[in-house]
């Protein structure tokens, strides 16, 4: 609660690349990635869960790195690669490893913080913490799910895992 | 009701799209791709943004609001407040009962718990609104606040009637009896914390108004909207196509709804408005703390003489939410006689409200706690002390069970878990540093009943639409009523796409109480089956049909191609006959109300839950019931405790699709450890506010607190609960597993904990 608050009406010109493609935004430097990817760009499969960094659910991949959308700003993603739920099924509709294994397992139940687990597994799996459930389980603790699919999360990763393995 | 004969009975070798199959979620691709656009991710022209501003005290009143500031910062479009909201209507209670307030003002000059909404700030962008909102300041003037049951001024409370359960002498009996327990049992404030925000987009054109907003209830929340914009029902539109979990806390509009949707008509622009999460904590309720007492008294074989009961929960000071207590207290065991009795407390809370099992969850901690006290006292295992009480007949309703498959659940839960194979004296398991237990304890829950409807389309193209105001959380209603239509119809279940989410719609019930599933394939069933009629009977008489010379008596579908049963004449496909039909599409409305319902009795049925159809209605008690085997490892040194293994049987009649339901029924496992081990919303005794309000805090269980969870169906078709033979599913499974944990906490460490949550202070 600060009178002296002063809201600056500058904004930035910011560039990435998103599921492969190029975009400028100009936005104000205060907005985050989350918002820009929501609100901004239209891509909400990136959901907000708390905007605090305790959920996991804005979960995106910066240059391959598993990140909270909600506690990045958007600015310092300039010059970056993003990659969000919506980017990781291929062209052609075909599903990512991780994305069939969750629907095979059931790994979701209302699928709000799908997306966040399935970015947060596919860079898990990737920086090779998919050796054993209790890796899995430890390595996936930071995207919450309260529908309480955890079991069957770890299911579906263990099974993208040795897919990948093989 | 009968259960009608469906070709593919349930079974592990159904087809995976027949009722009973274990089909993936047919809106699971979407939702995997991040295809699924859920409620407040619509994309509108001219959309703008709200931020609340909430109260900072308990109680009291707000003496005065500067939002100068706010209103000159940039962006912002309007500063609302207690004067300048537009007013609304008072709006009918979920009963349908008459408001008792003319007007209705969202935003609060009189403070009845921290967080209440004090004013709003509408601006172009996000960002902007947040930060104008925190440029609105409010003055108060504090009084006293009553923070939680056991402050001082919170007193005995307010007798709640209509929750006295009695029969017999129980005090009496109670004395008498030769083994007897009396002990205390509380459960803390828990929210149902979803991970989708509260929130909506409110738009109005003209006198119509479209919300889009997460929902448990589309009817129920029109009508209130209708209500409160004194608009007719019909107006009101409201938008709900995938909902991020609920559990109960998203079938009411809400204080923020009515201020997103006053802000839209105020500025002629559709406003969004989402709570952050913090305000999720505090701007509708979660599960009321409460608190209990169990007497038992038995013989010494262990026979229970009589139980005495009484129960209390919080309310809000401006709301009234009972919890019933004495829901499984009275059912889960033979007693000839029984006292249950039930007060509420006000405090300066938010009215609590529905999370998941509201009063079966509490109520199983309390019996299912002190029946295993008491099979310590006598000596008995705890199993064997459940079977010895096992209630024949519902002992409060005097009527025979539907069904009721707990004798089975023990058996196959124990058999599962090597129960046998326990050491029965407590701290006489261990492994190293760690020690273990073993417990067990029951649920149950309610087959709660309502009438529905559903329209089926048969297209052109051979292709089936079913629609319904009904909602998808997580359950799996797209899937089931999915596979209803098809095996109904005879197609293909890729040729079925389900609507759901939109109150234009055929009209729906609350999704609560677990009732969904039961109804609406009900009412699928019945609109599905209209249509085959419909489309066999026009096959077999309009003169452009290749059967009708075929003088049958009926035709039948299978695999979307219609065929007379003996195999003379031709066989089309349903697009084939459609087309020398000349249809492009067929429609059949199901409902499963009485055929001489009027209007005003539709119209009561779907935005209120007045016409619900009781448990015990005729002449059988319904119910879903559970047995849930717990193993613990406690830390000796740090009294850390870790669910190690969960084996649970249940018996939800026949399962639609046991795929969806043993999801549901981990997911409730897994609230239940939640609520046993970690939840707990902490007051500041101070100011009367939750401290804990946010996910770093208030702890959730995550993914490494969850061990294997192994879940086994004991259930039969019960076919005096549904048309299609289930009962309950999303509710059951978090009934008795915090007993169960406390019991195998019990077990482990020779300390019994009766306060939820079973924190690690409370073991050394």
């Amino acid at each position: 609660m600060n009178d002296q608050v002063t809201i600056s009406p500058t904004t930035l010109s910011v560039h990435l690349t998103l599921n492969g493609r190029d975009h400028s935004l100009d936005i104000e430097p205060r907005v985050t990635l989350l918002d820009a990817l929501r609100d901004r760009l239209h891509l909400t499969g990136t959901k907000k869960g708390c905007d605090q960094g305790q959920c996991g659910a804005c979960t995106v991949h910066v240059d391959g790195e598993r990140v909270l959308a909600c506690l990045t700003l958007a600015a310092q993603v300039e010059g970056r690669s993003i990659t969000t739920i919506e980017g990781l099924a291929d062209e052609d509709g075909t599903l990512n490893v991780v994305q069939a294994a969750f629907l095979e397992q059931d790994a979701f139940q209302c699928g709000y913080c799908t997306p966040g687990q399935i970015m947060s597994a596919v860079a898990c799996i990737r920086e090779g913490h998919a050796g054993s459930d209790e890796e899995i389980r430890e390595y996936m603790a930071g995207n919450l799910c309260r529908c309480g699919a955890y079991p069957h999360i770890v299911a579906a990763v263990r099974q993208a895992a040795q897919e990948l393995r093989s | 009701m009968t259960v009608h004969d469906m070709k593919h009975a349930a079974s592990d070798s159904a087809r995976l799209e027949a009722v009973g199959g274990r089909l993936s979620r047919v809106d699971g691709p979407a939702k995997i791709t991040g295809a699924a656009h859920y409620a407040v991710e619509q994309q509108l022209e001219g959309l703008t943004h709200a931020v609340l501003v909430g109260a900072t005290i308990a109680a009291g009143k707000v003496t005065a609001i500067d939002t100068r500031a706010a209103e000159t910062a940039p962006g912002v479009l309007a500063v609302l407040t207690p004067d300048t909201i537009t007013e609304l209507k008072g709006a009918s209670d979920w009963f349908g009962n008459p408001p008792g307030v003319q007007t209705y003002c969202p935003l609060v000059r009189e403070v009845t718990f921290s967080g209440q909404h004090v004013a709003a700030v509408v601006a172009e962008t996000f960002e902007q609104a947040v930060a104008a909102a925190a440029l609105v300041k409010v003055w108060y003037d504090e009084t006293p606040a009553i923070v939680d049951l056991s402050d001082g001024k919170a007193g005995d409370g307010i007798p709640i009637d209509a929750m006295t359960k009695e029969w017999g002498d129980a005090q009496a009996a109670f004395a008498e009896a030769p083994a007897r327990i009396c002990t205390a049992y509380n459960t803390p404030r828990e929210f149902q914390a979803a991970m989708e925000p509260h929130g909506l987009i409110a738009r109005w054109q003209g006198d119509e108004l479209t919300i889009w907003e997460p929902s448990q209830w589309l009817d129920g929340m029109a009508r209130t909207y209708a209500e409160w914009f004194s608009v007719p029902f019909e107006n009101v539109r409201l938008v709900s196509p995938y909902i991020g979990g609920g559990f109960g806390s998203k079938a009411l509009a809400l204080a923020h709804s009515a201020v997103a949707a006053a802000a839209a008509k105020m500025l002629d622009r559709p406003v969004k408005l989402v709570l952050n999460r913090p305000q999720n904590f505090t701007s509708y309720g979660g599960r009321a703390a409460t608190r209990q007492t169990v007497a038992i008294g038995a013989d010494r074989e262990g026979r229970i003489q009589s139980i005495v009961h009484r129960g209390v929960n919080e309310t809000a000071v401006d709301g009234m939410w009972v919890e019933p207590l004495g829901s499984v207290t009275s059912i889960m065991y033979a007693t000839p006689n029984f006292s249950s009795k039930q007060n509420v407390v006000r405090v300066n809370t938010v009215v609590p409200g529905a999370k998941r099992a509201p009063g079966e969850n509490p109520s199983a901690f309390g019996i299912e706690s002190a029946i295993d006290e008491l099979a310590y006292e006598l000596g008995l295992d705890p199993l064997e002390m459940r079977l010895i009480n096992y209630a024949e007949q519902d002992p409060h309703a005097k009527k025979p069970w539907s069904t009721r498959q707990l004798r089975e659940a023990f058996a196959a839960g124990a058999d599962a878990f090597g129960w046998a194979k326990r050491s029965p004296q407590p701290r006489s398991m261990r492994d190293g540093h760690q020690l273990i237990g073993w417990g067990v304890a029951a649920g149950t829950y309610p087959v709660r009943r309502a009438h529905g409807e559903a329209v089926v389309k048969i297209l052109a193209d051979g292709s089936v639409e079913v629609e319904s105001s009904s909602i998808d959380m997580g359950q799996g209603t797209y899937t089931i009523l999915a596979q209803t239509a098809a095996e109904t119809l005879g197609v293909p279940v890729e040729q079925v796409s389900v609507k759901l989410g939109d109150s234009h719609f055929a009209r729906a019930g609350v999704t609560g109480g677990s009732r969904l599933a039961g109804v609406m394939t009900g009412a699928v069933y019945k609109a599905a089956g209209q249509a085959l009629d419909e489309l066999i009977g026009l096959a077999l008489s309009d003169p452009r049909s290749p059967f009708q010379k075929l003088q049958a008596n009926t035709l039948q579908v299978r695999d979307g191609r219609i065929a007379s049963p003996r195999g003379e004449g031709p066989e089309l496909s349903i697009a084939e006959l459609m087309s020398a039909l000349g249809r492009d599409h067929i429609e059949a409305k199901g409902d499963t109300l009485p055929a001489n319902t009027t209007p005003e009795e539709r119209y009561k049925n779907y935005t209120t839950i007045a016409m619900s159809i009781p448990h015990t209605e005729g002449d059988w008690s319904r119910h879903s019931w559970c047995a849930h085997f717990v193993e613990v490892r406690v830390d000796e040194d740090f009294g850390t405790v870790r669910v190690s293994r969960v084996v649970s049987a249940l018996d939800s009649g026949r399962l639609y699709n046991p795929k969806l339901a043993e999801s549901q029924w981990k997911g409730g496992i897994i609230m239940g450890i939640g609520q046993a081990l970690l939840e707990e919303g902490i007051v500041d005794r101070r100011h009367g506010r939750i401290v804990n309000g946010n996910f770093a805090d208030y702890m959730l269980p995550t993914n490494a607190d969850i061990p294997d969870i192994q879940t086994i169906s004991v259930g039969i078709p019960d076919p005096h609960s549904s048309a299609l033979g289930g009962k309950g599913v999303g509710e059951l499974a978090i009934v008795g597993i915090a007993p169960a944990i406390a019991n195998a906490v019990f077990h482990a460490t020779g300390k019994r904990v009766r306060d939820l949550p079973i924190t690690l202070e409370k073991l050394i």
